[in-house]
């Protein structure tokens, strides 16, 4: 069990008595995460979503516009063509949902990404030089804390109309502040380290003494931040799409799929069912695989 | 504390007005508007007189100047879906509804939770323990329009128990118009994820002043189990059930727009969606400013209500060090 993190270890003989194996932090995260049983499984979720997005061209029996007007609202195994049944214009509900994941991964790495690339430089300026810029970027993260980013993100939308980039772009608008909060604390603190001061007493320019002491040490809690917003950024869109503000047509997408199933839920229960086991299925997966990754890298939070 | 919650206020006003002007400019920043003609063309003449009767034929920061003053009279315009009505009157009507989804919910969630929350810390690590540790967990991460549409889907569609939709609208009623049986299924939906969080939070704070020092010198100087829970355990528990408490209602107050979109109840956030598809400036306008005076206001409370419940806190800039 102990070496369930596959690293070799020397045989038990030449381990001194008293001295234990020098173990680095990464290889210590590593161990507490597959110790870690729900940990575990939310990596096998997220695994599977990953092969099904990436590979949804090979692994969906149908593309996900192919319409077939002759099979409009088939039940499951009424067709064994079409095993989770039809949706309301005929298309292969089974592919449908496999393209789904690909939708949801996409707007939640591309938020998430986008959300470091404005956040960390935003945050950090702001916790390095204080003053007048943290002035401006607080004030900044205050007011758009002010109200549900939800909210923010449908004005954005009814502003720049739906779609797949409008949803991103929406979305990351309102995501980078946790992340430009979280950096700006870090490197509040550790700027007045010793490291710090010391690389600033040899003549480090400023730009390197951010880039090579403080982000690398800001990096661990805005990586557990990152993980923890990724079923935030999927939630955000499949509610999105649910309201009917997200995705169009013929783009695939679970939210919008129990959005339209509202309407014919009475007698095509399918098209409600496996959409919404989609969803949850999915935030179960990235929040205990999130949660493992917190636990495993900070492992004095938390209980 | 005077100055700090004069401080406050000052504060939120500013962010009121920040509020104000980005949603004003991005609405205003797009072309087309509600009368851009899409749903049918305008003889030039009529389309200029009813610009001009709606103002929008000025520049746009006469317009925003001229919106805010008759704001803070609280007259908030004319909603251009429903012309014959005023945005105040609409808000008022749909947010009624809110209101009473929204109390409900808190209603339930915060009785549920704090119940299920002490339990769990009393008998800890039981299989009740488990099993509510397991529902928060779901509470928490399943988004509350997937679990009502499971709802739907048992309660409504494969047994025929309670109805699909409505609010006061669709099955029997207890008193009146109120308590009635299609509230059962919104209110619960929603209150899942809230009471999960409540519970959490009770639990892992009763959890923590179990074991505190007083709470064993009181039992020690001989203080009845009874007391020892109500007096000392649950009133030092009692200040991460309020932050729980202030994070929860400005949500719940204002709101869920998925529970009111998939239960077709007319309240302020389904209304909200149909504003921004329809692009009423007015109606939007309105309902963002309600939302950040009312997230601003419980922010301020629960600051000062931390106070109240702990001496030991104080506030203003000189604590913080």
């Amino acid at each position: 069990m102990a070496d369930a993190a596959g690293s070799p270890s020397p045989p038990e003989a030449l381990v001194l008595e008293g001295i234990s194996e020098s173990r680095t932090f990464w290889q210590d995260a590593r161990r507490r995460f597959f110790r870690n049983r729900l940990a575990v499984l939310g990596l096998v979720i997220v695994s599977f979503l990953v092969i099904l997005a990436v590979f949804a061209d090979l692994l969906a029996p149908f593309p996900y516009d192919f319409v077939r007007f002759d099979r409009v609202l088939k039940l499951p195994f009424v067709f064994p063509e079409n095993p989770l049944g039809t949706d309301e214009v005929g298309r292969d509900y089974l592919s449908r949902l496999i393209y789904g994941a690909r939708t949801s991964l996409i707007v939640a790495f591309s938020v998430q990404g986008i959300a470091l690339l404005i956040g960390m430089p935003l945050g950090a300026l702001a916790g390095y030089f204080g003053g007048r810029v943290d002035f401006v970027i607080t004030r900044i993260i205050d007011i758009m804390t002010a109200f549900p980013s939800l909210l923010f993100a449908i004005l954005i939308i009814s502003v720049l109309g739906g779609g797949l980039r409008t949803i991103i772009v929406a979305l990351s608008l309102t995501s980078w502040i946790i992340i430009a909060r979280l950096t700006r604390s870090q490197v509040l603190t550790l700027r007045e380290q010793d490291f710090t001061v010391a690389a600033r007493a040899l003549g480090a320019p400023e730009w390197r003494i951010m880039m090579r002491h403080l982000l690398p040490n800001a990096l661990t809690p805005i990586l557990v931040a990152v993980s923890l917003g990724i079923p935030t950024a999927i939630f955000a869109e499949a509610g999105l799409s649910f309201l009917g503000l997200g995705v169009n047509d013929p783009i695939a997408s679970w939210g919008k799929m129990v959005g339209v199933s509202n309407a014919y839920v009475r007698v095509y229960w399918h098209l409600a069912l496996f959409p919404t086991l989609a969803i949850a299925l999915t935030m179960l997966g990235f929040s205990f695989l999130g949660d493992g990754i917190r636990d495993a890298l900070d492992p004095k939070q938390e209980r | 504390m005077t100055r700090y919650i004069l401080e406050r206020f000052a504060s939120l006003i500013l962010v009121l007005f920040a509020v104000s002007i980005i949603v004003f400019t991005l609405m205003h920043s797009v072309p087309g508007g509600p009368f851009d003609e899409s749903k049918g063309r305008l003889p030039p003449a009529a389309k200029e007189n009813i610009l001009r009767k709606y103002g929008l034929d000025k520049p746009v920061w006469q317009q925003y100047l001229n919106y805010m003053s008759h704001a803070l009279r609280f007259d908030f315009g004319i909603p251009y879906q429903q012309p014959q009505t005023t945005v105040a009157k609409l808000i008022g009507k749909t947010w009624a509804v809110t209101v009473q989804v929204g109390l409900m919910t808190i209603l339930v969630a915060f009785s549920l939770g704090i119940f299920a929350g002490m339990y769990a810390a009393y008998h800890q690590n039981s299989w009740i323990d488990n099993v509510v540790t397991f529902t928060a967990t779901l509470g928490v991460t399943v988004p509350n329009f997937v679990v009502a549409m499971w709802f739907i889907l048992f309660f409504a569609v494969a047994r025929q128990w309670l109805p699909m939709g409505g609010w006061s609208s669709s099955g029997q009623c207890l008193i009146g118009n109120y308590l009635c049986t299609d509230w059962i299924l919104p209110v619960i939906a929603y209150a899942l994820a809230p009471m999960a969080i409540v519970a959490r939070y009770t639990r892992a704070s009763i959890v923590d002043v179990k074991r505190a020092d007083y709470v064993r010198t009181a039992r020690a100087k001989g203080v009845s189990e009874r007391v020892v829970m109500r007096r000392h355990v649950f009133r030092n528990a009692q200040i991460p059930m309020v932050t729980a408490l202030g994070t929860e209602i400005p949500n719940l107050i204002t709101g869920s727009i998925f529970i009111e979109s998939i239960f077709r109840i007319n309240g302020l956030g389904k209304f909200f969606v149909t504003s921004t598809l329809n692009r009423d400036y007015p109606m939007i306008m309105a309902t963002f400013l309600l939302v950040a005076l009312l997230w601003g206001i419980t922010y301020m409370l629960t600051d000062i209500a931390y106070t109240w419940i702990d001496p030991r806190v104080r506030l203003g800039s000189k604590g913080e060090g």
